[in-house]
């Protein structure tokens, strides 16, 4: 459902933001326009009610503040996606493929584009925001404001200091996911990711 | 004599009776119809085919697409949640729905339940013929972060068939679901335009309510504008408000404008407050006929209505004949005078009724009611003005002013001038000349679309709405039978197969099938029967992790799962959308509906159809108008009929050669008015060729006046001036109409009446003493 990759999308964003003062939501929210480029790792825990141990899948990610979010999953399979103002795509052997019904426009992107550009409405609409302790250590819990999330979501938290370092999304079946980013740092774009993203 | 006694008593008790009919009649509201369709031939007696049509109209009928749109995309959501409640308060509603409220529980049921049934056909293939893959993109998805979560959750479907479901549900092209309200909101010209649906508690054809629906929008709309904000609307609703709105400002300017002209005329001519009472067999002939036409047809269309107007022109003459009388008849007396000219009255009753039933015999309803309405109207004023009105004029001294005599001397002088420069078949040419010409740049057309007037607002608002939210419903569709379900399905498989086609090349924006929701009997089976098979293509899932028991328990599971019926799967939430397609059962099978989007060439949506077994493609719009144009020759066939019955009518009274006389000179009238549409770029339609038929029938009248010769030259021309003007008066105030085909029968009828006129003095007995040739 699109309302949920929108979640998520805006999740992905908070994620590689940096956070440098968070005693205010317009102060986070400021910080995320900042850097122009952030880089790192990501390990991605999917625990499903019904395994004893979660799916694991572990990668590299790459957002570009003008450009849009190139995801790379690498174990246990490969990859790419690719968030832009274009859509969703997905890379295959013929190159980037769009995928239908996440088109241009869409809302899940405008709601990716209000957050890149520090507008914290959007995600205010769909959720109670909180945000509790210091730049350094820092939580923030999006609890759904709609009655058409609530039956999706129970609440997404958001974890991190300087970076954001943790994200769990807890769905109301009782599955929850957890996206670790433990070193993000500030980069600056190869001419490949640059080609990626012109593409 | 008695008989002067007895007559006005009779036809009052007449009346009486005739008023208790009206009252009864109209107790129970207005018997009037404002439905379009059913003044258009019912194309189809297959009851199949007419509920598939009623099922298709309803929404247009009864609902109201409206759009609010704002810069911000707050305040739009506001104010469409604002107009919600004030709309549904109204009373108006029964449904106003800017939101969806969706309660995902029965929608997971439904998924869980329809693995199978509801499974999409590029997924089956999928299954059937690449398990492996259909099993490598399943792990795909379970890694992918954007593929979002599925309503299911993965322990209830490990193998992925509910996901795929859910993400081949079809979404609106342009509209986005705003999480946080529920509404739909879509994007267009630098404003967010919300998504408000409304359905009314009765439909269009009801009188009050589309007028009420029409002014809650207009205030809605300028409450709106105060904030910023526009409001699109489509409705059919709107459409009904407009045309009734402007049939009754119609009615009263043709109705008003021909009695004012008339009572004038009446006053000024004769000079006696007591004349005006000539108006009462018009208004007796309007009781009647709309009477009749209840009684006949159960209702009256405000299109009779507006047509029938012009009835007063035509039941003035009654009077007239006999009250222009009074120019050459000294002293005038009401009864001697009446009869007198009672032959002359009576031919001209039964030409005039000759004329106008010829019109019920076009398979067009809306003909028959306006014939009945007529001929019923005109018997009604031929009586009063036989039995009532020499009652109320007894007594009254008729001193008609001379200047009306003047002119038509000063008129027949002047033709005489004329005959002597040209003679009469130096003038026949001439017109025949002017009469091919004409003829030749005539070009006939004929749409249905004539018969409502279309305001350039309404219509604008529509494409704005159909272009903003993708959505465009077309009144063309296709009906498919079969004798089961199965059988059903994949025949419309079959359509969709070539419709697919269609909407790749561009031809047509879209269409909704039964078979994009459910599979048949047959592909269940299938799709059952292949799932058994991933048994030997599961290892990447056993390989992350997920236990071999759990996919034998959903293995098990889904092959216990129930064959699913159309029935089903409808009554689930995300059948909503599809449940107007679905006909059901009946005697001889079942059936269902292929609606499409935007409209689509007949003649390749037609093609679509050949060859595929119980598939037709429904084009009401399509079929009308090529009825339009078989039926203008059947209505020159009437034409011709009509005459030849008259001309029979005339023989026993005038002999054969005054007779075809009497008939020829209409019929050139007629011709010249339709070389003067030619002149004029007018188009030949189907209602200026009635226009014409109605012509004939009333110029007799003028023939005959000026055949018998009552009174002199003079006296008869000034009779058929005064009634021409009358009849003029009132079918030309009907050229002003905006409704395309009443303005263009007022035009056709009115040029008819100005070379009826001009021609009717060619009808004067030979042995006349002012003709020259």
């Amino acid at each position: 459902m699109s309302r949920l990759l929108r979640g998520l999308s805006c999740l992905a964003l908070l994620i590689s933001s940096p956070l440098t003062l968070a005693f205010g939501l317009d102060d986070l929210q400021r910080q995320l326009s900042e850097p122009a480029v952030i880089k790192g790792p990501f390990i991605q825990e999917k625990h499903l009610r019904a395994l004893p141990q979660p799916l694991l899948s572990k990668g590299r990610f790459v957002l570009a503040r003008d450009q849009g979010l190139l995801w790379r999953l690498q174990t246990p399979l490969r990859q790419d996606y690719r968030i832009s103002a274009a859509g969703i795509a997905r890379r295959d052997p013929g190159g980037w493929q769009a995928l239908p019904g996440k088109s241009a426009g869409a809302e899940q992107n405008r709601l990716f584009f209000a957050v890149l550009q520090g507008d914290s409405s959007g995600l205010q609409r769909d959720f109670e925001l909180s945000l509790q302790g210091d730049a350094q250590h820092w939580r923030l819990r999006l609890t759904p404001r709609s009655m058409l999330l609530k039956q999706v979501f129970n609440r997404i938290d958001i974890a991190g200091g300087r970076y954001v370092e943790r994200i769990e999304l807890l769905e109301t079946q009782g599955d929850s996911t957890l996206l670790r980013m433990p070193e993000s740092r500030s980069a600056s774009l190869t001419d490949a990711e640059r080609r990626d993203f012109a593409e | 004599m008695p008989s002067e006694r007895l007559l006005p008593r009779l036809f009052l008790l007449l009346v009486l009776v005739v008023l208790m009919i009206a009252g009864w009649q109209w107790h129970r509201g207005a018997p009037l119809s404002a439905d379009l369709m059913t003044l258009v031939p019912g194309a189809t007696q297959d009851p199949l085919v007419q509920r598939a049509e009623q099922r298709m109209q309803e929404p247009l009928n009864r609902e109201m697409l409206v759009l609010v749109g704002h810069a911000e995309r707050q305040q739009a959501l506001d104010l469409a949640r604002q107009l919600a409640g004030q709309w549904q308060a109204s009373g108006l509603f029964d449904n106003v729905q800017w939101s969806l409220q969706t309660d995902l529980q029965p929608l997971r049921e439904q998924l869980l339940q329809g693995r199978l049934a509801m499974l999409a056909a590029s997924d089956r293939a999928l299954l059937l013929e690449q398990p492996d893959s259909f099993i490598e993109q399943r792990v795909q998805r379970l890694f992918d972060p954007f593929a979002g979560a599925s309503l299911v959750a993965s322990q209830d479907d490990w193998l992925g068939l509910a996901g795929r479901i859910q993400d081949s549900q079809p979404r609106p092209a342009n509209v986005q679901l705003d999480t946080a309200s529920g509404a739909l909101v879509a994007q267009a010209d630098d404003r967010h335009w919300v998504l408000l649906r409304a359905r009314t508690l009765g439909n269009a054809f009801d009188l009050r309510l589309p007028l009420q629906v029409a002014d809650l929008l207009a205030s809605s709309r300028v409450e709106a504008e105060q904030s910023g904000a526009r409001l699109l609307a489509a409705s059919g609703l709107l459409y009904a408000a407009n045309g009734q709105r402007q049939a009754s400002q119609e009615i009263a300017w043709v109705g008003g404008g021909a009695s004012l002209g008339i009572l004038l005329l009446l006053f000024l001519a004769f000079r006696r407050w007591r004349v005006l009472l000539a108006f009462v067999p018009v208004l007796v002939g309007m009781l009647f006929g709309s009477v009749a036409c209840v009684a006949l047809f159960g209702q009256m269309h405000v299109m009779t209505l507006v047509l029938g107007s012009s009835l007063i022109g035509v039941a003035i003459d009654y009077p007239l004949h006999y009250l222009s009388k009074s120019w050459s008849l000294r002293p005038w007396r009401s009864w001697p005078t009446l009869r007198l000219t009672l032959p002359g009255l009576s031919l001209s009753l039964a030409t005039s009724c000759i004329g106008y039933l010829a019109l019920a015999f076009t398979p067009f309803p809306a003909l028959a009611q306006i014939a009945a309405f007529s001929a019923a109207g005109l018997a009604g004023a031929y009586l009063c003005a036989v039995c009532l009105l020499p009652a109320l004029l007894e007594g009254v001294e008729l001193q008609p002013s001379p200047w009306p005599l003047r002119i038509a001397q000063r008129l027949v002088e002047l033709r005489q001038q004329l005959l002597d420069k040209v003679p009469s078949a130096g003038l026949l040419v001439l017109l025949l000349l002017f009469c091919t010409a004409g003829l030749w740049q005539l070009d006939s057309r004929n749409d249905i679309r004539q018969w409502v007037s279309s305001p350039p607002q309404l219509l604008e608002e529509a494409q704005a709405i159909a272009r903003i939210t993708g959505y465009q419903p077309t009144s063309q569709f296709y009906l498919v039978r079969a004798a089961d379900q199965g059988q059903l399905l994949e025949r419309v498989q079959a359509l969709a197969v070539n419709l697919d086609e269609l909407v790749a090349q561009g031809k047509l924006k879209g269409y909704m099938a039964l078979s994009q929701l459910i599979a048949s009997p047959a592909q269940q089976r299938q799709a059952r029967e292949a799932v058994g098979g991933l048994r030997d293509h599961w290892q990447p899932l056993l390989a992350l992790g997920v236990p071999e028991q759990a996919l034998e328990a959903e293995l098990k599971g889904l092959q216990s799962l129930a064959q699913q019926t159309i029935d089903q799967v409808l009554a689930g939430p995300l059948g909503e959308a599809w449940r107007p397609l679905w006909l059901g059962n009946d005697a001889q099978g079942v059936a269902a509906i292929v609606s499409l989007q935007g409209l689509g060439a007949t003649a390749l949506l037609r093609q679509q159809a050949e060859g595929l077994e119980g598939v037709q493609l429904i084009d009401r719009l399509g079929e009308l108008n090529q009825l339009f144009a078989a039926t203008q020759v059947s209505a020159a066939e009437l034409k011709l009929l009509s005459c030849v019955l008259i001309v029979l009518l005339m023989i026993l009274p005038f002999g054969l050669n005054s007779a075809l006389r009497i008939v020829a000179l209409p019929l050139l009238a007629a011709l010249c008015s339709l070389a003067s549409l030619g002149w004029l770029g007018q188009p030949l339609t189907l209602f200026s060729l009635f226009g014409l038929l109605l012509v004939t029938a009333i110029s007799v009248d003028y023939a005959i006046l000026m055949h018998e010769q009552i009174g002199g030259a003079a006296v008869s021309l000034l009779g058929t001036l005064l009634a021409a003007l009358t009849t003029w008066l009132s079918f030309g105030l009907l050229g002003l109409s905006s409704t395309p085909a009443v303005s263009n029968f007022g035009l056709a009828v009115s040029l008819g009446l100005v070379f009826s006129f001009l021609l009717a003095p060619w009808a004067a007995r030979r042995d006349g003493a002012h003709h020259a040739s």
